[in-house]
C-alpha cells in the first residue's frame, strides 16, 4: 500500500506536467528560446535535480553499507566535476550555441561524421546510465510493497516515456528544480528523525563499526536473485517450510524467491564472494579494490570528475542559460547545492550498516535507505518516513530518467535519423521499451559498475572533445573522431571484460574494472596525436576563439550564416 | 500600439539542420574581425591560466586527501564529537572547500571578462 500512496502522487504530478506541456507546445513554438532565460539559481536547482539520480539518493548509502566509508568518495567526485566544468567548459560551451555534444562537435569542427559518432556515444552513455535507474525503481518498489522486480521496472518505463512523449521537456526546468527541493527535504528530514530516534546504542555502534559476523536477532531474508552463500561455520537456518536445519561449512546455493530465517546469534555467511559489512578495512576512508586503495580511489575520482563534464543530459541543461556567464554561474551554484545534499547519504550508510546489514546477503543494499525507518519504528512514524523516502527515491529516478531518455531519443531521432517531432516521440517510446527490456535481466548487475561505465565513457570521449575543442585550436575532426572512438571502445571493452570475463587479480583487476586512469589519458593522447598529423582548417582558430569572447562582444548566432 | 513584426523562432539545432540541407558542404563559422580576435586571444590566455590555477588547487586537494588518509591511518582513531576524524575529512570537509573554490573561480573568471 505504501507504494500506492507515495509513488502514485510523484508519478501523477510528473505526468500532469507532461500533459500541460502538450498545450504549451501548441501555443508556444519558441519554447526553447524562452527557456534560454532560465536564471542561474533556478537552472542550478534543475541541474542538481536532474543530476541527483537514484544512484545518489540510494546508491551511495548502499555502497557504504556494502563496501565501507570509502564509498563517500563518489559524492566528492560527483561534486568536483562541476568545479572542473565551471573552470573549463561551462561558459565557452554555452557560447557555441549548440544544444548537445554532437551539435558542439559539428559547430566547432564542421564534421557530420563526428556528429554521428558522438551521437552513438550519447546513446551508449544514456542507455548504460538509464538501466541502473530503472533497475533501482524495480528493487525499491519490490522492497517496500513486495511486488515482483519487473513491475517496478515497467511502471517506471511507462511513466517516464509517456510523460516525455506527451510533453517533451518544456516544463522540465520547473519539474527538476522542484524535484531537487523535494529530494533534499525528503532526504534530510528522515535523516534527522532517524538520528534522534535510533537511540544512543545505535548511534554509538554507527561510529564504532564492528563486523557483521553474527545476526543480532531473528532475521528473515528474501532472496530476489540466485545467490551463493559461503557458510564459514556450522549455521542453523530456518527454511521456507519453517523447519530449522543445520548447515555445515561450505557453499549453499539459494534459488530466487527463497525466504530464509537466520536465528539470532547464528554466524553470517558470506554472499557472492564479498566481505562482510564492517569487516576490517570497512571503516577505512578509501576505496580499497584488490588491496590498492590509492589507485582505486584516484581512479574513481578521475572517472566521476571528468565524466561529469561530459554527461550529455547535464550539458543540455546548461544550454538553457541565457549566455555563457549565466552558464558559468549555474555551474558554481550547482557545486553549492550538491555540497548540501551530499552531506546526508553517509548518515544513511552508517546507520544502515548497523540496522539493516542483512541486505548485504541479497545484494539489495541499494534499498537500505527505504528499509531504515521500519527498523526504528514499526508504527505510523516508521511507515510515514518509509513513504517519504520512497517518494524521494522515485523523484530522483524520474528527474534523471527524463533527462537521459530525452538526450538518447534526441541523439537517435535528430542526430542519427534527422527526423521531426513525430519521430522524436516514437523514438522516446521505443527507447524506453528497449531500456526496460535491458533492465529486466539487470537485477543481478552491480548498479555502481554501470554508473562507473557511463561516467568513464563520458570521461574518455566527451571530456577530451570538449576540453580540447574549447582550448586547443589545432584539434582536427579526424583527431576528434579517433579520440572519441578510442575512448568509447577501450572503456566499453574493459568494463564488459570486468562484468563477464574472469576476475583479474591485483592492479590489473583495478584498472579493468575502473579504466579511467589509463583510458582518459589515452583518449587525450590519440586526439592530440592524430590532430598533430593533420592540418586544422583555416577557420579553426576563429571557431575556437569565438567561444572565448565575452558575451556582450559575441557575434549573433553563428548558424544563421551557412557558407554557400 | 505598434504592431510587432512576427519572426520565426527556431532552436539553433533546427537552424543548423536546415542550414545543412540548404548548403551541401561543411558548416563554417563566421570569421572574427581583428579587434575581436585580439580581444578573444587575450581573454583566452587569461581565462586559461585562471582555470589551470583553480584546477591545480582542486587536484592538489583531491590527490592530497587520499594520500593523507592512506599514510595516516591514525586519523581513524582520533575522534571529534565521537566521529572518527578520517570520516569527517572525507564526508564533510571536501564540500565547503569545493564551495570556496567554486566561488573563487567564478569571481575571478567574471572579473577577467569585465576588464576592458
Amino acid at each position: 500500500m505504501i507504494a500506492v500512496y507515495t509513488v502514485l502522487p510523484v508519478v501523477l504530478i510528473t505526468v500532469l506536467i507532461g500533459v500541460r506541456g502538450v498545450a504549451a507546445m501548441r501555443t508556444t513554438p519558441d519554447f526553447l528560446v524562452a527557456s534560454r532565460r532560465i536564471s542561474p539559481m533556478l537552472n542550478s536547482a534543475a541541474v542538481s535535480g536532474e543530476y541527483l539520480s537514484a544512484a545518489s539518493f540510494l546508491g551511495v548509502a548502499g555502497m557504504v553499507v556494502k563496501d565501507g566509508i570509502g564509498a563517500l568518495w563518489y559524492p566528492v567526485g560527483f561534486t568536483a566535476g562541476y568545479l572542473a566544468m565551471l573552470a573549463l567548459v561551462a561558459a565557452p560551451m554555452r557560447r557555441s550555441g549548440a544544444l548537445t555534444v554532437p551539435d558542439f562537435a559539428e559547430a566547432r569542427l564542421g564534421s557530420s561524421k563526428l556528429r554521428r559518432l558522438t551521437a552513438i556515444a550519447v546513446l551508449v552513455i544514456g542507455v548504460v546510465y538509464l538501466v541502473p535507474q530503472f533497475r533501482t525503481a524495480g528493487l525499491v518498489l519490490s522492497a517496500v510493497s513486495g511486488t515482483p522486480y519487473w513491475v517496478g521496472v515497467v511502471i517506471a518505463g511507462a511513466a517516464v516515456s509517456v510523460t516525455l512523449a506527451l510533453g517533451g521537456m518544456r516544463a522540465a526546468t520547473y519539474v527538476q528544480a522542484f524535484q531537487f527541493l523535494l529530494k533534499l527535504v525528503l532526504l534530510v528530514v528522515p535523516a534527522i528523525w532517524l538520528i534522534v530516534t535510533v537511540g544512543p546504542g545505535v548511534r554509538h555502534e554507527a561510529v564504532h563499526p564492528v563486523e557483521f559476523s553474527r545476526f543480532g536477532h531473528d532475521t528473515a531474508v528474501t532472496f530476489e536473485l540466485d545467490t551463493t552463500l559461503r557458510i564459514r561455520e556450522v549455521t542453523p537456518i530456518r527454511g521456507s517450510d519453517g523447519v530449522l536445519r543445520v548447515y555445515p561449512p561450505g557453499d549453499l546455493s539459494v534459488a530466487t524467491g527463497t525466504r530464509l530465517v537466520f536465528p539470532g546469534g547464528a554466524p553470517v555467511p558470506e554472499a557472492n564472494g564479498g566481505r562482510l559489512p564492517g569487516a576490517p578495512g570497512w571503516e577505512r576512508p578509501l576505496l580499497d579494490v584488490n588491496g590498492y586503495p590509492l589507485l582505486g580511489t584516484v581512479g574513481v575520482l578521475l572517472a566521476t570528475v571528468l565524466g561529469t563534464m561530459g554527461l550529455p543530459h547535464i550539458i543540455m541543461r546548461f544550454h538553457t542559460s541565457p549566455d555563457g556567464r549565466a552558464a558559468r554561474r549555474t555551474a558554481a551554484y550547482t557545486v553549492c547545492l550538491l555540497s548540501v545534499f551530499y552531506l546526508v547519504p553517509g548518515i544513511y550508510g552508517v546507520l544502515g550498516k548497523v540496522l539493516v546489514p542483512q541486505l548485504y546477503l541479497t545484494g539489495a543494499t541499494d534499498t537500505a535507505v527505504v528499509a531504515l525507518p521500519s527498523q526504528v519504528d514499526t508504527g505510523t512514524a516508521g511507515t510515514t518516513f518509509t513513504a517519504l523516502l520512497t517518494a524521494g527515491a522515485f523523484a530522483a529516478f524520474l528527474a534523471t530518467s527524463l533527462g537521459l531518455l530525452l538526450v538518447v531519443s534526441g541523439a537517435t531521432a535528430h542526430d542519427l535519423m534527422a527526423g521531426g517531432l513525430r519521430t522524436l516521440r516514437t523514438t522516446v517510446l521505443v527507447t524506453a521499451a528497449v531500456v526496460v527490456l535491458l533492465a529486466l535481466p539487470a537485477a543481478p548487475l552491480d548498479a555502481d559498475v554501470l554508473v562507473t561505465w557511463a561516467f568513464t565513457v563520458a570521461a574518455a570521449t566527451f571530456c577530451p572533445l570538449l576540453v580540447l575543442g574549447i582550448w586547443w585550436s589545432r584539434l582536427t575532426a579526424a583527431g576528434a573522431i579517433a579520440g572519441v572512438l578510442t575512448g568509447l571502445v577501450t572503456v566499453s571493452g574493459s568494463i564488459l571484460l570486468a562484468l563477464f570475463g574472469p576476475a583479474l587479480p591485483g592492479w590489473a583487476g583495478v584498472l579493468v574494472a575502473g579504466p579511467a586512469p589509463w583510458a582518459v589519458p589515452l583518449a587525450f593522447a590519440v586526439m592530440i596525436g592524430v590532430s598533430r598529423r593533420g592540418r586544422p582548417p583555416s577557420w579553426a582558430r576563429a571557431a575556437m576563439l569565438r567561444l572565448h569572447l565575452a558575451d556582450r562582444h559575441a557575434m549573433p548566432a553563428a548558424h544563421t550564416a551557412p557558407v554557400p | 500600439m505598434t504592431r510587432v513584426r512576427r519572426v520565426t523562432v527556431t532552436s539553433p539545432q533546427t537552424r543548423l539542420a536546415h542550414a545543412h540541407r540548404r548548403a551541401d558542404g561543411p558548416w563554417r563559422p563566421p570569421r572574427l574581425d581583428s579587434a575581436e580576435t585580439s580581444r578573444a586571444l587575450s581573454l583566452y590566455g587569461r581565462q586559461w591560466r585562471r582555470a589551470l590555477l583553480s584546477l591545480a588547487a582542486l587536484t592538489a586537494f583531491l590527490v592530497g586527501l587520499p594520500v593523507l588518509l592512506r599514510f595516516a591511518p591514525g586519523l581513524d582513531h582520533v575522534r571529534l564529537l565521537g566521529i572518527p576524524l578520517s570520516w569527517l575529512l572525507l564526508g564533510a570537509l571536501p564540500f565547503p572547500i569545493m564551495v570556496v573554490l567554486a566561488v573563487w573561480q567564478l569571481r575571478h573568471a567574471e572579473r577577467l571578462e569585465d576588464e576592458p
